[in-house]
């Protein structure tokens, strides 16, 4: 943790909650169940810093992280935030322009 | 209940390069699956899609397929991880159906269940969350164990405690254990839970090697008894560091395992299967790619027409299949990586983190 800097309040009472024994009060953090936390890039970038190792084409892979809530910043997780988003849309090569942007609910 | 649509032999949907396999194994059955939620039955050799079977309440999503021990029998997890349904091959009928979640209380399953080799019993790796009114409480991880005669409602009949972070279960055949690997490999006792043991994956011990990467939930064991992963890793050796990929090698028979570097990191590889003999071990993704496992080095790679997560091989090793992402299987030669044939699923819906499974035709 030390080499992670606090930019915001709640990050800033995450490590506080650690320091002082209290993880199990912030473990709500680790609830999602597949969603990933790695914050490697995905779909901006492979793991080579080019493009040529990403899914090909694009639409090959959206479903793939869309279904098990994988890079949840960049594609909607299906799994339990956005259960409906690609229903009557079975093909993302065909459907894609079906697919819409989605928000957070008020 | 499950819609059985039997399809002719010529036609709906079958790809022009479709013909009949010379060197594919007679009676091999492929199972892929797609969305909205249909599970494919396809005839290896004919390279013809024989069953389209519309899965009830699958919630527009399939995912892990592991067939019963005697074939007749596919579970499939569905409904956004939170069902199971066995579907009788033949009749394309749901015959048995767990519900994980309940009011209150959602369970996701994360790609892993196992069914038992006498085929009674499936275990599924449950993760609830308790849904409060103003917050969401993470519960204990648990394996439950479900009867397979249990019917549509079926309902644990035993659960035991599990580790966090479980993404594939393997049975043992003795149908004594089972492994369950997420982080590290763990092994269970069926019928008590009791951890039998645990090896280290990303707190492996292998010299100048950091914490290895490991993506697996596509559990192929056929036809080896062998499931294998690509692997990758820094290794650090003179000064210098490389990003290196090997092939994990866990006999489920034997309990074997064993990690073996093959190139220094130069494509990603998604799944993987080992061929009959032994000898080799093929992975896909952006490309297919031929690890020579007795030299432990990279024999040959092939671009494919694009990304396939899913790869698995014919009984007798003479076919490679790949599926997975789109609404394609395709067919390769395992000895040069050429392609053979390509047949699209009828309803062209994304196979997306579906398993690519090989039976025997009964």
């Amino acid at each position: 943790m030390s080499e992670l800097t606090p930019k915001n309040r709640k990050a800033e009472l995450l490590l506080k909650a650690a320091a002082e024994g209290h993880v199990a009060e912030v473990v709500a953090m680790d609830t999602v169940a597949g969603c990933a936390t790695t914050f490697d890039p995905g779909w901006e970038v492979d793991p080579f810093g080019g493009v040529a190792s990403l899914c090909q084409p694009m639409e090959a892979d959206l479903y793939g992280c869309s279904d098990p809530c994988w890079w949840p910043a960049q594609v909607p997780d299906t799994m339990s935030t956005y259960p409906n988003w690609s229903d009557g849309k079975p093909s993302a090569a065909d459907d894609w322009r079906e697919l819409d942007a989605v928000f957070p609910k008020k | 209940m499950a819609m059985l649509k039997t399809l002719a032999v010529a036609g709906l949907a079958i790809a022009a390069l479709a013909g009949r396999a010379p060197d594919a194994a007679a009676g091999d059955l492929i199972l892929a699956a797609a969305k909205p939620g249909h599970l494919y039955v396809i005839d290896a050799a004919r390279r013809t899609v024989r069953s389209d079977f519309a899965i009830a309440d699958a919630g527009d999503s399939a995912a892990t397929i592991v067939p019963s021990p005697d074939g007749r029998r596919a579970y499939v997890l569905v409904n956004r991880m939170e069902s199971i349904v066995g579907i009788d091959l033949r009749s394309g009928k749901a015959v048995f159906r767990a519900d994980l979640s309940s009011p209150g209380e959602r369970v996701k399953d994360f790609f892993a269940f196992a069914v038992t080799p006498d085929g009674k019993e499936l275990i599924a790796y449950e993760l609830p969350t308790r849904l409060l009114p103003s917050e969401y409480h993470v519960e204990q991880p648990r394996f439950a164990v479900f009867r397979t005669d249990a019917g549509l409602k079926a309902e644990p009949v035993r659960s035991y405690p599990a580790p966090r972070r479980v993404v594939m279960m393997l049975m043992r055949p003795s149908g004594k254990s089972f492994y369950a690997l997420g982080f590290d490999l763990d092994e269970f006792d069926v019928t008590s839970g009791r951890l039998v043991g645990t090896r280290g994956i990303t707190r492996w011990q292998l010299p100048e090697h950091s914490q290895p990467d490991v993506l697996a939930f596509w559990p192929v064991t056929e036809p080896s008894g062998v499931f294998t992963t690509p692997v990758t890793s820094d290794v650090t050796h003179g000064g210098s560091t490389v990003a290196r990929t090997g092939i994990m090698t866990l006999d489920v028979g034997s309990g074997a395992l064993d990690f073996h570097d093959f190139e220094d990191t130069a494509a990603i590889i998604f799944s993987s299967v080992m061929s009959p003999d032994h000898k080799t071990v093929y992975g896909s993704y952006t490309t297919l790619t031929k690890v020579d496992l007795v030299t432990h080095t990279l024999a040959q790679r092939q671009p494919l027409d694009h990304t396939f997560y899913a790869v698995n091989i014919a009984s007798d090793g003479k076919e490679l299949y790949v599926g997975g992402a789109m609404c394609d299987v395709a067919f390769y030669d395992p000895a040069n990586l050429a392609k053979r044939a390509m047949i699209q699923l009828p309803g062209c819906g994304d196979q997306s983190v579906a398993s690519l499974r090989v039976i025997k035709d009964h």
